[in-house]
């Protein structure tokens, strides 16, 4: 470079001077002055120096430019290094170099080149794990990772920065795979849920979120779904452990009916799965549609068929309770303490007063009494059952014994005489029999604190009814065999004084022995057995029916013979006072208690019926029922027992006195008033 | 009378602030021992029995003649003002059902139909559904005219059994009300008192003026019409005369299905109608026995002792209402002794 210049210079010298001497040559042609040359030639040369200048300053210029050119390119690398957390090598050794600016410009061009290469290459990752985070960001639907967060900032892009991106990128992914594998659980166990509830998974899930039904493709992971996916899970688990309850509630129910009703296992079978789950817990529960609306119902249904069932089954079923009562009552001899159809009434149960279970258990404890006590009464009423029998023999042998006839011999008589020897033998037995049952009745009762009732009969009762029965037929017998030795004297006589025998002939005393004196009739009470021979008693008491009739007539004339002495003698006989008195016990003999007010249904009186007065108005004259009917009669067997009070169901004509005023309801009865009606007369008057 | 055992001591426990007129009917709920009564005060008054404690009055615009539970928060009311109402105790409330056209003698709720029942002096039953509670136009099932005016009325399942005056007894069945069922004449010579059907449902028991009591069946059969039969009650011989009382109230007992009787003697009596005894007689209230009523497990009997104006407007003993707890030899049946020979 420096050779070419320096020949163009001394060629521009040569030139310049040649040219400077061709000006002389023309200029002195010219005659130019000198001042004028000089003049000339100064104006040249500033004008030389002109150009030189200005070519100074033009290089000046593109050194300057060339500097700051370098300048920049190494500010430049140097940021650039410092972004990509690098140390700028080069620049220090740059300075040195005397390879001239353009030459440092070169060397450092590649460099900057190479590094702006580098830097775009490591944005792109970042960009790249960038993009990434981001995606991930809004997948899971974090607010706070949003784009500003990491601004596209360049000026840190060094490896640390990238690392720490990339870590967080796993992290995000990390957190990601868990919201994914959380969501499959939920997933999962939702679909279990609505497996078991029966309910349509696709339908449940797409609820939650849209994404989630579709089988691949991605899930929505946000916070948002978990959320929901959780409350879906929640609240199917809320349905499932109330339908749990439901189900278990009506498994203990058919639980029940079954026992109750003796249910046959094949159709117990058919729910044994619902049964089966009655303890179970509700995680225990996975069987698909265990707990559908429909299954459910369905069991619903069942145990609905059951009640249903047990409703109708339930009067049999009390029905045959009672009747098992009552069986074992009868076996023990036991009587019920009312008429069963008042203790268990069968249909207040129909019309749903009673419970039928409640019921049922009563019933049930009845047997459970009735039981332990036939238990206790069992030795008792073994004896019992002999004593009876060995009474039934003795009355066979007593009517055997009447038998005249008895010794002919006929077809199995040898039989009957065998019977009889038996028989003999067995009444001999008797009295210690009745001696040992009295005395184990007896501890029985002091053991109990009760007494012990056969067929509602005291047992001790008809022990004695026995023995003063005995006793009287004992009686009985002396006094025949003290005819017959009468007898046999009046035929002594008879023949000493007419020397003839008369003809066998049956005793005189044409008295018939009462048929059952062998066997007490174990229903018979005391007074009974008192009023059994005695015929004066009946004939006594006709006299007094006939009183008691009159008085009822004269009942029936009400006001007029309200007063009359013989009417309130008589009518006071009436009433029923059961005192020892005797008079009164006769009374209480004329009135059949229980006597029903069928006409057919009773004796007929002996005594006529007196017609009454005529001066009686015609509606009182006709009581309840005609008087024809009216049941006044000798009743055969009194009643026994003092404590009830019979009611007084003989119609006995219209009353002697009303505690109220009797026009009111018999002088006018087209204007009959209640006492309500004429208590609000008189309120409203008022 | 004496044969049964007279019991010493008092009717039981006397509820305090009872009804200043006449009671004319008491009756306990069927879930618990409240017990309602009516009163000519014009007022009807919740009690509990048992607490002997007045949970509430309700003032009607007449003398109240008859009341019923609805259920144990409220009740129904039978009005001398014509009026059928309904009360809620809780609250007071009252609705009006509707009126009939001359006092409202006797009001009953039947659980089986949902439906009240009410009897009244201008000879008519009218059924009332309280289910629907759309104003009285809708409330109204029907009217049923009786032979006369309707003094007593009794409910047992389906079966309604009205008692009128002039001695009619009409059955219905409450799913047909189109007609009564049968219609009868009382066997008793007497105006009717009270009816009351047996908890059986069998029959029911009607009582007359003339102390007496009829037995009767719904069984139209020769074999069950032979069960029935009547007997004298309540009646008294003083210095010759027989003197006779009317029977106003009966009650039978929800378990053993037995009855009570009262009469304006002042007597209460036990009965026990298919062993045709006397189960017992308590000793005497001070005035005549108006209304009665079992508690739903007939461990209690709510007696009212007030003058029912059979002898006019008199000084009588003021009104008062007995609870006693009852014992169960008062009211179970006894065996008979001598049972027919099978």
């Amino acid at each position: 470079m420096t050779s070419l210049p320096k020949n163009h210079l001394s060629e521009m010298e040569t030139t310049c001077e040649t040219l400077l001497h061709e000006l002389q040559v023309i200029w002195d042609e010219i005659g130019e002055s000198d001042p004028e040359k000089d003049k000339m030639l100064l104006e040249l040369e500033r004008e030389c120096l002109e150009v030189y200048r200005r070519r100074v300053d033009q290089s000046n210029k593109r050194r300057a430019q060339l500097r700051q050119a370098i300048a920049d390119s190494e500010a430049e690398l140097a940021a650039i290094c410092s972004a990509m957390g690098e140390r700028p090598v080069h620049i220090s050794q740059s300075n040195q170099n005397a390879g001239g600016l353009r030459e440092e410009l070169k060397a450092i061009a590649p460099q900057l080149e190479e590094m702006k290469k580098r830097k775009a290459e490591r944005w792109g990752q970042f960009l790249e794990i960038i993009e990434q985070i981001k995606k991930i960001s809004v997948e899971i639907g974090h607010s706070d990772y949003n784009s500003s967060d990491i601004a596209l900032d360049q000026s840190d892009l060094s490896m640390r920065k990238l690392e720490e991106l990339t870590m967080r990128l796993q992290a995000l992914q990390k957190e990601k795979s868990e919201r994914l594998k959380q969501v499959f659980d939920y997933l999962k166990s939702l679909s279990m849920l609505c497996e078991v509830l029966g309910l349509d998974y696709k339908e449940t899930v797409s609820g939650v979120h849209p994404s989630l039904d579709e089988n691949e493709g991605s899930k929505c992971i946000s916070d948002d779904t978990i959320v929901r996916l959780e409350c879906a899970i929640d609240s199917l688990r809320k349905v499932k452990i109330q339908r749990m309850q439901k189900l278990q509630d009506l498994a203990t129910t058919m639980l029940e009916l079954w026992n109750l009703m003796d249910t046959p296992i094949e159709e117990q079978q058919l729910f044994q799965n619902v049964t089966c789950k009655l303890a179970a817990s509700e995680h225990e529960i996975t069987e698909p549609n265990t707990l559908s609306e429909d299954y459910i119902s369905y069991v619903e249904a069942e145990v609905l068929r059951l009640e249903q069932l047990k409703a109708s089954k339930m009067k049999d079923l009390v029905l045959k309770k009672k009747t098992e009562l009552e069986e074992h009552r009868r076996r023990a001899h036991i009587i019920g303490e009312v008429g069963c159809e008042t203790e268990f009434p069968i249909e207040a149960i129909e019309a749903g007063a009673i419970d039928p279970s409640l019921v049922l258990e009563q019933i049930e404890a009845q047997i459970a009494i009735v039981k332990e006590e036939a238990f206790s009464r069992k030795d008792i009423l073994e004896r019992i059952e002999k004593w009876l029998a060995a009474c039934e023999e003795e009355s066979w042998l007593e009517e055997y014994n009447k038998d005249e006839n008895r010794y002919n011999a006929g077809r199995g008589a040898h039989l009957t005489l065998k019977r009889a020897e038996k028989a003999r033998n067995l009444i001999s037995k008797i009295p210690a029999m009745v001696d040992n049952l009295e005395a184990k009745v007896t501890t029985w009762e002091n053991e109990r604190g009760t007494d012990f009732a056969y067929d509602g009969v005291r047992l001790l009762t008809m022990l004695e009814e026995y023995t003063i029965l005995r006793q009287e037929k004992e009686q009985e017998r002396k006094r025949q065999r003290d005819q017959k030795k009468l007898q046999g004297q009046l035929m002594a006589e008879q023949e000493a004084l007419y020397g003839s025998k008369p003809s066998p002939s049956k005793p005189l005393n044409g008295k018939k022995t009462p048929k059952n004196t062998g066997v007490p009739n174990r229903r018979l009470s005391l007074g009974g057995a008192m009023n059994q021979h005695s015929k004066t008693d009946i004939a006594h008491s006709n006299r007094a029916i006939r009183a008691a009739k009159k008085a009822d007539e004269m009942g029936t004339l009400s006001p007029v013979s309200r007063g009359l002495d013989i009417a309130g003698l008589t009518v006071r006989k009436l009433s029923f006072n059961a005192t020892s008195n005797n008079t009164s016990r006769e009374s209480e003999v004329l009135r059949k208690p229980f006597s029903q007010v069928k006409p057919g249904n009773q004796l007929a009186p002996t005594t006529p019926v007196s017609k009454p007065l005529a001066s009686i108005p015609a509606d009182i004259e006709e009581e309840n029922r005609p008087p024809k009917t009216v049941p006044i009669i000798a009743s055969k067997t009194p009643i026994a027992a003092p404590s009830p009070s019979p009611m007084q169901v003989a119609c006995t004509p219209a009353p002697v006195a009303l505690k109220f005023e009797e026009e009111n309801i018999k002088l006018s009865p087209e204007v009959e008033f209640s006492f309500e009606e004429r208590r609000l007369a008189l309120y409203l008057s008022r | 009378m004496s044969a049964a055992p007279v019991p010493l001591g008092s009717g039981g426990k006397e509820l305090s602030k009872p009804p200043t007129d006449g009671i004319s009917n008491l009756r306990f709920s069927n879930h618990s021992d409240h017990l309602l009564v009516s009163s000519w005060d014009k007022t009807v008054r919740l009690y509990d029995a048992n607490a002997n404690v007045l949970k509430g009055e309700f003032l009607h615009g007449g003398p109240v003649l008859d009341c019923c539970f609805h259920d144990d928060s409220s009740g129904f009311s039978a009005c001398a003002d014509n009026t059928v109402r309904r009360y809620v105790f809780g609250s007071g409330k009252e609705d009006i059902l509707g009126r009939h056209d001359a006092p409202v003698r006797c009001v009953e709720y039947s659980y089986a139909a949902g439906q009240v029942i009410t009897g009244s002096w201008d000879k008519t039953l009218k059924c009332w559904d309280v289910r629907g509670a759309s104003g009285p136009e809708h409330t109204l099932v029907g009217t049923y005219p009786q032979p006369e005016r309707v003094y007593s009325l009794s409910l047992v399942g389906n079966k309604l059994v009205v008692a009128t005056a002039g001695r009619h007894i009409n059955v219905y069945d409450l799913r047909n009300m189109s007609q009564p069922e049968q219609r009868r004449e009382s066997s008793l010579k007497y105006q009717t008192r009270c009816v009351r059907c047996y908890p059986n449902g069998t029959g029911f028991a009607l009582s007359s003026v003339e102390g007496r009591v009829a037995m009767e069946f719904f069984d139209m059969s020769e074999t069950a019409q032979t069960k029935k039969y009547a007997f004298k009650c309540h009646r008294k011989t003083e210095n010759g005369r027989d003197i006779v009382y009317p029977v106003n109230a009966m009650a039978f007992h929800p378990i053993y299905g037995t009855f009570a009787t009262g009469g304006c003697d002042g007597y209460v009596n036990v009965w026990d109608g298919i062993n045709k005894k006397r189960l017992y007689q308590y000793s005497k209230y001070p005035t005549s026995i108006s209304a009665l009523s079992f508690s739903r497990d007939g461990r209690l009997l709510a007696v009212a002792s007030s003058y029912t104006f059979e002898e006019g407007d008199i000084l009588h003993e003021p009104d008062a209402i007995f609870i006693r707890s009852v014992n169960e030899v008062e009211v179970k049946p006894k065996p008979k002794t001598v049972p027919a020979p099978s």
